[in-house]
């Protein structure tokens, strides 16, 4: 009998003692960090800290100076194939149609797979239209699908929202969250946005001078609803963390749904 | 039930006199720009009938139109032009060719343009036509003499605009396509050349300009054959009809060059933010 080892989902990823130095510059220094197959995890931190090159060292478009990262077990080679990226700025080839753009990287035969992904971001009525008369919300959802199409089990997110106006922002993050819940890949964004790692994450990492600084675990209940009393405190702590200010000694020892680590 | 009356805002029409119908305003439209030229030509051929103008000095628009018709159903007319087309398009082929291989090389290796950059740079400087003497010592004053004039002067504006397009190349995209899985030739031809193309075509468009100005000028190197040869034999025999006739010829001939590149861009630059708003 052949018993036939189905894969997770998601990617489980490890890294390990991860250095990173451009010329004299230490950008990451010793971080060590775990994700499960399908979790959601928020990097936030603020400009500079070394999020976006993080990413880049998962990608294996940068190489580490020093440490590993282990895809599965598998230490990174160099752009793995079932990892994407959806970045700050949709990336869209101007060129080439919704529906290619979608499709780019994939063979002929997997081009339903794209279209199948447009549809989940709802924008299967303008695959045949060209990026430049679609909104910049219109376009990131684009790039989502593109992310989307190739059934990545890892979903970097390098700040992909931060150019949207409030509304679309919101929007986006149901539909990224409503994805994720649907094909359990694991995620993880980068953001400088505190609520909207605590309304979307798992788990919440600040990363500081490089290193992982604090590992907060979200374990709210979803949907979670921004405008409760928990919801709003645990932004607040998160916020005064990244920013060094003080924590009222209160909310240190109530239990409020949350650990620091 | 009482219904509350909407407050809607209608467009309101314009209530003068000159309510123009839509068809009627595209055609003044088109006709608008030519008003000027055409009564520049009415008057040019007014004034050589009152006499204000000698034919010596300018012939009037009918004699330049019926010197045409001769050349024309004498056949000599269409021989000269295909000549002069050949020698063009030819020229263009081997300098543009150059060009943009140059400029390929150069964009995308970092070494091949320390290699070859600045020489090609040194070269662009020297004025190509001043170089005459020199082109018909070394190729004589046969066909191969206007064919390198015409190539060199074509060369440089495809090498600099290729090059540049090239380099323009937003690095995000390329980055983009490396995560996505695209292998180096899928990353050339999907992402480099589609987006170096708006440049390479703007070459192409002033390489034209400069292949009609240099064929003129190679056409009054000693030749038996093409446009230029026409108006310089009817420069012997006084027929200036004949000479104002052929300068048009090299206009209208410029000027479908130049139609046919920007059909070109038309074409293949439809995604162009730009040609998008021209097309609402």
């Amino acid at each position: 009998m052949i018993t036939t080892h189905t894969q997770p989902k998601g990617i489980d990823l490890r890294i390990d003692g991860l250095h990173k130095t451009f010329g004299h510059l230490p950008v990451l220094q010793n971080l060590t960090l775990e994700a499960r197959p399908g979790e959601f995890i928020a990097i936030v931190g603020r400009s500079g800290c070394g999020k976006s090159t993080l990413l880049r060292l998962i990608t294996g478009l940068e190489l580490p100076t020093q440490g590993i990262i282990y895809l599965d077990g598998t230490p990174v080679k160099r752009l793995p194939p079932d990892v994407r990226v959806m970045f700050q700025d949709p990336r869209l080839l101007p060129w080439q149609k919704v529906d290619r753009n979608v499709s780019l990287g994939l063979e002929r035969s997997a081009r339903p797979k794209a279209h199948l992904a447009l549809q989940q971001v709802g924008l299967a009525s303008r695959a045949k239209e060209y990026p430049a008369v679609l909104s910049g919300g219109q376009r990131q959802r684009v790039a989502l699908a593109r992310a989307l199409a190739s059934s990545p089990r890892l979903l970097l997110l390098d700040e992909p929202l931060g150019a949207l106006d409030a509304f679309t922002r919101l929007e986006m993050q149901q539909l990224i969250e409503g994805l994720w819940h649907e094909l359990q890949f694991t995620v993880l964004l980068i953001t400088h946005d505190v609520e909207e790692a605590v309304a979307l994450a798992d788990r919440v990492v600040l990363l500081e001078d490089g290193q992982i600084a604090t590992d907060v675990s979200i374990n709210l209940p979803r949907p979670r609803s921004r405008g409760s009393g928990v919801f709003a405190e645990l932004v607040e702590n998160l916020r005064s963390r990244v920013m060094h200010h003080p924590q009222s000694p209160q909310s240190v020892t109530r239990e409020l749904g949350y650990r620091v680590a | 039930m009482t219904t509350s009356p909407t407050h809607s805002v209608t467009p309101s029409q314009p209530h003068s006199s000159l309510r123009l119908n839509p068809i009627i305003k595209n055609y003044l439209n088109k006709l608008t720009p030519w008003t000027l030229p055409l009564l520049l030509i009415i008057l040019w051929q007014f004034s050589v009938d009152v006499g204000w103008l000698s034919t010596k000095i300018l012939p009037s628009p009918t004699a330049v139109v019926q010197a045409g018709i001769q050349l024309a159903i004498s056949g000599e007319l269409l021989k000269n032009v295909l000549t002069s087309l050949s020698r063009a398009v030819t020229g263009f082929l081997i300098g543009g060719s150059i060009g943009f291989i140059l400029g390929l090389l150069n964009g995308l290796f970092p070494l091949s343009e320390k290699l070859l950059d600045t020489s090609v740079q040194m070269l662009r400087n020297i004025p190509h036509l001043a170089a005459i003497p020199l082109v018909i010592l070394w190729f004589g004053i046969g066909e191969e003499a206007k064919l390198f004039l015409v190539s060199v002067g074509v060369m440089f504006p495809i090498y600099l605009n290729t090059f540049h397009g090239i380099r323009s190349i937003d690095p995000g995209l390329i980055e983009m396509g490396k995560v996505y899985g695209l292998k180096p030739l899928g990353l050339f031809w999907q992402i480099v050349i589609p987006g170096a193309l708006p440049s390479v075509l703007v070459g192409v468009r002033f390489s034209l300009g400069i292949m009609w100005l240099t064929l003129i000028v190679a056409e009054t190197i000693a030749t038996d054959s093409g446009i230029g040869y026409m108006a310089m034999n009817a420069r012997e025999f006084l027929q200036t009809d004949v000479v104002v006739f052929s300068i048009l010829m090299y206009a209208l001939l410029g000027k479908v060059a130049d139609s046919f590149a920007r059909f070109l861009e038309e074409r293949w630059l439809q995604w162009h933010p730009n040609q998008q708003l021209s097309q609402v």
